[in-house]
């Protein structure tokens, strides 16, 4: 059956890929799934996005999900939502806000996330791996944005980018947990709104605190258009620096 | 079911009313399944690749705008086409009684008209489990 599915996926077969994503995401046949997996020619450019719940992750992914396709990028989206730990249930509601797509340029994936996990689902390596094998070679990760946790992304990614917004107090919450020294770029989003230039200048004067590190600040309004394409640029500048197993 | 099950919940068409479904959503989430919701003015070719890429167990189509019999083939359709055919199909919504039988030939395997309770839809999909072909009628 698993060889079967490894056969088609070999062979293009989308829904192979799928099927296989799905066994990874449940901890099913880890080893037998990444030893078919060859070590890939050119990895693919990794980058996941942290930040609180209601900060635009899903939006602004979406607003890059165009930009990379429009230079001829195969985009895989790995989109994690918390999971109850009292049902089990999840509600898996980022992908709607990423701009809905017919085209098969572009895989987004839904993953509920176990609390006290970490941010992100679990195997999310191989499974980055399933995507990357396949031909996606620009995978963006969402976090579940809770704060904790959200240290194991950096290992998972070429480069992490942290979304915070105006007047919410917020960048002080992520220096404490330890994420504002992870974090490559960090976005001020909804930058139309009030405070938004004095939060800019608080995360640079913080970041200026930490003299090694020369990290970009961006501000990004989705109502106005305006910061995605410099957001990108600056992505595509960064090194890869993934640990591949 | 020992894994839960994946719902795909979507409104195809000229339909901007969502507080339904958004109840739905909830109701299956608090009944343990994991329901991506891929929002409204779908296309029946975009839900297929939800479907597909999300290897979903169901999908769950809400309509109320009344042409679910111009739609509903679409989605079928668009969902062969990218080999989810095996994924169960069940419509929500405004269906006239005379349309159901027609529509579960075309393979709904279930529709929901107004005055369903959510009990009746955690209810059917419990009992169906996992990869709604194996166990529809």
């Amino acid at each position: 059956m698993l060889e079967q599915l490894l056969q088609r996926y070999r062979q293009g077969d989308r829904l192979a890929v799928s099927r296989l994503v799905s066994l990874a995401a449940r901890g099913e046949q880890l080893a037998e799934i990444a030893q078919a997996l060859p070590a890939p020619s050119s990895p693919a450019r990794v980058i996941a996005f942290t930040g609180g719940a209601g900060v635009g992750k899903s939006t602004l992914i979406g607003r890059l999900i165009a930009l990379a396709q429009a230079e001829q990028h195969k985009v895989g989206v790995l989109a994690c939502d918390p999971q109850s730990p009292l049902t089990g249930g999840a509600l898996l509601g980022d992908r709607f806000r990423m701009g809905a797509t017919e085209d098969d340029g572009v895989w987004i994936r839904s993953l509920a996330t176990a609390s006290g996990r970490g941010a992100v689902a679990e195997h999310l390596d191989l499974i980055i791996r399933l995507l990357e094998n396949f031909g996606f070679d620009v995978i963006f990760v969402e976090t579940v944005g809770a704060g904790q946790g959200d240290v194991a992304v950096a290992a998972l990614a070429d480069a992490v980018v942290l979304l915070l917004q105006p007047e919410t107090g917020d960048d002080l919450q992520w220096e404490k947990a330890g994420i504002l020294e992870l974090a490559d770029v960090i976005v001020v989003h909804k930058a139309d709104l009030p405070g938004a230039d004095q939060t800019a200048a608080q995360v640079r004067a913080m970041l200026e605190l930490s003299p090694n590190r020369s990290v970009p600040v961006v501000q990004i309004s989705t109502k106005k258009g305006e910061g995605h394409a410099e957001l990108w640029k600056t992505l595509l500048g960064l090194p890869k620096r993934r640990r591949l197993t | 079911m020992n894994r839960p099950l994946r719902i795909v919940l979507a409104k195809v068409g000229l339909d901007g009313h969502d507080r339904g479904i958004k109840v739905v959503a909830r109701a299956l989430r608090d009944a343990g399944m994991h329901v991506i919701y891929a929002g409204l003015w779908q296309t029946p070719e975009a839900v297929a690749r939800v479907v597909a890429d999300e290897d979903a167990d169901w999908l769950g189509l809400s309509l109320l705008s009344g042409a679910h019999l111009t739609l509903v083939p679409r989605v079928i359709e668009a969902m062969r086409a990218l080999g989810a055919s095996g994924v169960g199909l069940m419509v929500g919504g405004i269906i006239p009684e005379a349309d159901v039988p027609r529509l579960q030939a075309m393979g709904v395997a279930r529709v929901f008209g107004p005055g369903t309770s959510l009990d009746d839809i955690v209810a059917f999909l419990k009992e169906s489990g996992v990869r709604g072909q194996e166990s529809a009628t």
